[in-house]
């Protein structure tokens, strides 16, 4: 009655029962495939039964990983079901987290620099919401904590890496010559400091304000 | 009225700048600087009035408002040295910062609208509660202060008296805007002030309102800029979808949580 278990199946178990994300890698250690390729084209199949069979669940690729969740047309229902009104960010905090994702690693003062205001109080918020995380210190004087963004930053806007952030648009074609070569301190602290901090995720792209890539 | 209300989650003196250059429809480019800094001080004045907990940025910028607008009445010094400042508009460096900090507003608008978007996915395991949100304007603070002003200054008309009011205080006012959101929700902002007449009346609501804000037992929202603010009870209005997701129509069917789900319903069988 009850059909075979295929390969779909499987990784459909396998992200069900997975609390983060699940790597490539891993799905392709547990389902001992030769070549990553044919456990992606799993996820791939699995997806796509997902989507033909209406289903209330999707593959989503975030965070360096796959994980089930559920379509955004179930929201509506999921809400009444829990009750739970999705709140957001503050602006402030949104503005702060914007930077410091773009920036990073950014220490506190070169936020405030930017927003111009302070913004101990949003910092702590983000830090106990595991949206941002320490990085090191900055070789300077003072040795100043350095911010960067953390996996559940990802996760909580649905990148798969911080190659995925949209591309800041770009200003300086607006701006006249005068203001062309704007003191721009950060491409250079991020240089610095790189030695010492990797970058949280493994895509190696760098500062994704260098590269405005198609989003 | 020794009544203060803390600022600090709200917005600083760059988000005051580009208020007033979009709510002067300026170029951003060509700031005439007289202007904006006569805007900029009227604000200030007005947050000082309402003895706002104004963070020492607002007067740094005043400050440097100043300055930038007294270098320019100078006449173009040609003896001066040509290396310490380049061609020498004295706007530049204020202009590079508001560039600066705007990319990352931007940046931030989008980030929120990909986060309401991820908060319609949900997965196993997840937190049954959700963030805590600190912040509570979805309109910003210097949209209440223009709205604010435009009321003041009706009154300013109809009632040129001042009454000393001993019997007023923000607590109390905190109450009776509770009874009006419970009763009515939302409420137009100028319908809070319905009725009230004396300045010191006004400002006492309009004290009460940003610390109903700043806890969350009210929230503001405006759907355009420079358009009427609602009040609303409580956070209820996250219930809706904010305008401007960035699928327009997936954002007014979910608009409508009684709606929505019947509609859907038909759909799926």
């Amino acid at each position: 009655m009850s059909a075979e278990l295929d390969r779909r199946g499987i990784v459909e178990a396998l992200l069900f029962v997975a609390e983060e994300p699940l790597p490539l890698a891993r799905l392709q250690e547990v389902l001992a495939d030769e070549d990553p390729a044919a456990t992606e084209a799993t996820i791939r199949e699995l997806a796509e039964r997902l989507e033909e069979e209406g289903r209330g669940l999707m593959v989503q690729e975030v965070a360096g990983g796959f994980r089930l969740a559920t379509r955004p047309e179930a929201h509506p229902w999921i809400q009444r079901l829990q009750q739970v009104k999705p709140a957001k960010l503050s602006r402030p905090a949104l503005e702060t987290l914007a930077i410091i994702a773009y920036k990073q690693p950014i220490t506190r003062a070169e936020i405030e620099a930017i927003r111009g205001v302070a913004v101990e109080g949003v910092m702590r918020t983000l830090l106990e919401r595991g949206l941002i995380r320490m990085l090191g210190r900055k070789a300077e004087a003072g040795r100043p904590i350095l911010y960067g963004t953390s996996t559940d930053f990802l996760e909580h806007f649905g990148f798969k890496d911080l190659g995925d952030l949209p591309s800041l648009k770009e200003i300086d074609e607006l701006i006249g010559p005068s203001g062309a070569e704007s003191p721009s301190p950060n491409s250079g602290a991020a240089a610095e400091a790189s030695p010492a901090v990797p970058p949280p995720t493994g895509n190696g792209t760098g500062d994704p304000t260098d590269a405005p890539e198609a989003t | 009225m020794t009544y203060q209300v803390r600022l600090e989650m709200f917005e600083g003196p760059l988000d005051l700048l580009l208020h007033l250059i979009r709510e002067h429809q300026l170029n951003i480019l060509d700031i005439p600087i007289a202007r904006i800094t006569e805007e900029y001080l009227r604000y200030l004045a007005l947050m000082q009035e309402l003895d706002l907990d104004v963070a020492g940025e607002f007067l740094l910028m005043a400050a440097t408002l100043i300055h930038i607008k007294s270098k320019m009445l100078l006449p173009p010094d040609e003896a001066a040295e040509g290396e310490g400042e380049e061609e020498g508009d004295p706007r530049a460096e204020l202009l590079d910062r508001l560039l600066e900090y705007k990319k990352f507003k931007d940046a931030a608008q989008t980030l929120g609208v990909l986060e309401a978007e991820q908060a319609q996915l949900h997965r196993r395991g997840a937190p049954a509660t959700e963030l805590e949100v600190e912040g509570p304007l979805a309109v910003s603070l210097f949209e209440l202060l223009r709205a604010f002003r435009g009321v003041l200054r009706r009154a300013d008309v109809s009632a040129p008296l001042e009454i000393t009011p001993e019997e007023l205080n923000v607590g109390q006012r905190i109450v009776v805007l509770l009874d009006l959101l419970a009763a009515e929700s939302p409420i137009e902002f100028t319908g809070l002030f319905a009725g009230t007449l004396r300045r010191a009346e006004i400002i006492v609501t309009f004290l009460a309102l940003l610390e109903l804000l700043r806890r969350r037992l009210a929230s503001a929202r405006q759907a355009e800029p420079m358009g009427p603010i609602m009040i609303y009870r409580g956070v209820e209005y996250l219930d809706e979808q904010p305008a401007g997701r960035l699928e327009g129509e997936e954002a007014r069917r979910l608009g409508s949580p009684r709606g929505y789900p019947e509609a859907g319903t038909s759909e799926a069988s």
